[in-house]
């Protein structure tokens, strides 16, 4: 890991594809599928497919398990966090990291924008996604030694 | 001719320059003693509910704790148990569930003294968040997160990830052009 690696793009990451609901869904149909893709978060989309907020395991923790409500009863949107700050998949690592330790999250979501400025997600980085990238440059420095 | 070798000259520059910037994180810089980085232990006692260890997980914004019987490390409840095992699963009362129900026994531990590269490593492998720092006699004494690694590493690198402006540039090239 060096200053060089972070100005790379996110693409060179392995990162993953989004789990995607839609606005109006039960917060249980998240959890579905959050439990089925071993994924700790969910973006919520709108009809046209555009990004319109995120839901993650914090989230369900707080607001479902904490409040003892049923997730069947309970939209998405009433819990998600609205308008998240997003990527491209071509900007640098470094702004990934940035977002993700002054907002204090776990995922960024990757989107594109078309030419009205509209967000359409593409891809998910999450921090785990760096610790892995950490983990294979100390691996490597380690088989080297 | 002239111009070339003025931008030849001034290229060059630039590498040497770049050259000079670039920092790197050494394997050394990572092998820090665990017990710098991790932050306080908070425990749940065995004999509590899962309601209650939900509670306590929400009043320290934490996403996992040490779940402890006689001060000893006997296993690790967070989210991702609440995700994976609790959720859209008909459990019951959690207020009736012991906390043990649905926490993972015996986890992966290490010891203060351990490295961070080893944590890094640990977290990488096992694919889990939180790791915790437990003594020679298995009392619980911290917990280091992925943040708090992440955190640690991003400290390295301050002009690289912390100084940047809002948003990326992007298209500049494309900017100039229709400029």
């Amino acid at each position: 890991m060096d200053a060089r690696t972070l100005s790379l793009p996110i693409s060179t990451l392995d990162y993953k594809q989004p789990a995607t609901v839609q606005v109006g869904s039960p917060v249980s149909n998240a959890i579905d599928l959050m439990q089925i893709e071993e994924f700790r978060c969910v973006l919520v989309v709108d009809a046209e497919q555009r990004l319109v907020g995120i839901l993650t395991d914090r989230d369900l923790l707080v607001h479902i398990c904490g409040k003892n409500l049923d997730p069947t009863t309970i939209n998405v949107e009433e819990i998600m966090t609205e308008e998240p700050e997003s990527l491209r998949a071509s900007d640098p690592i470094a702004f990934a990291l940035n977002i993700m330790h002054l907002g204090h999250f776990r995922h960024v979501p990757l989107c594109i924008w078309d030419e009205q400025q509209q967000e359409f997600p593409v891809g998910m980085i999450s921090i785990r996604d760096i610790l892995d990238h950490v983990a294979i440059f100390i691996e490597s420095k380690k088989g080297a030694a | 001719m002239l111009y070339d070798m003025a931008i030849n000259e001034e290229l060059a520059q630039m590498d040497k320059d770049a050259e000079m910037s670039h920092k790197s994180l050494q394997v050394s810089e990572i092998q820090v003693p665990l017990r710098l980085i991790m932050r306080d232990c908070v425990t749940i006692d065995i004999s509590t509910s899962t309601q209650e260890a939900i509670e306590i997980l929400i009043e320290n914004s934490i996403g996992a704790a040490s779940v402890v019987e006689n001060g000893l490390l006997r296993g690790i409840f967070g989210e991702r148990d609440l995700l994976c095992k609790v959720l859209n699963r008909d459990v019951g009362d959690l207020t009736q569930i012991p906390v043990t129900h649905f926490m993972k026994a015996d986890p992966k531990t290490a010891s203060p003294d351990d490295m961070l590269d080893t944590a890094i490593l640990y977290m990488a492998h096992g694919g889990f968040r939180h790791l915790p720092i437990v003594d020679e006699r298995q009392h619980p004494t911290g917990m280091v997160s992925i943040r708090d690694v992440i955190s640690y590493l991003i400290e390295f690198f301050p002009q690289e990830v912390l100084t940047l402006p809002p948003t990326p540039i992007r298209d500049a090239f494309k900017a100039r052009e229709g400029a």
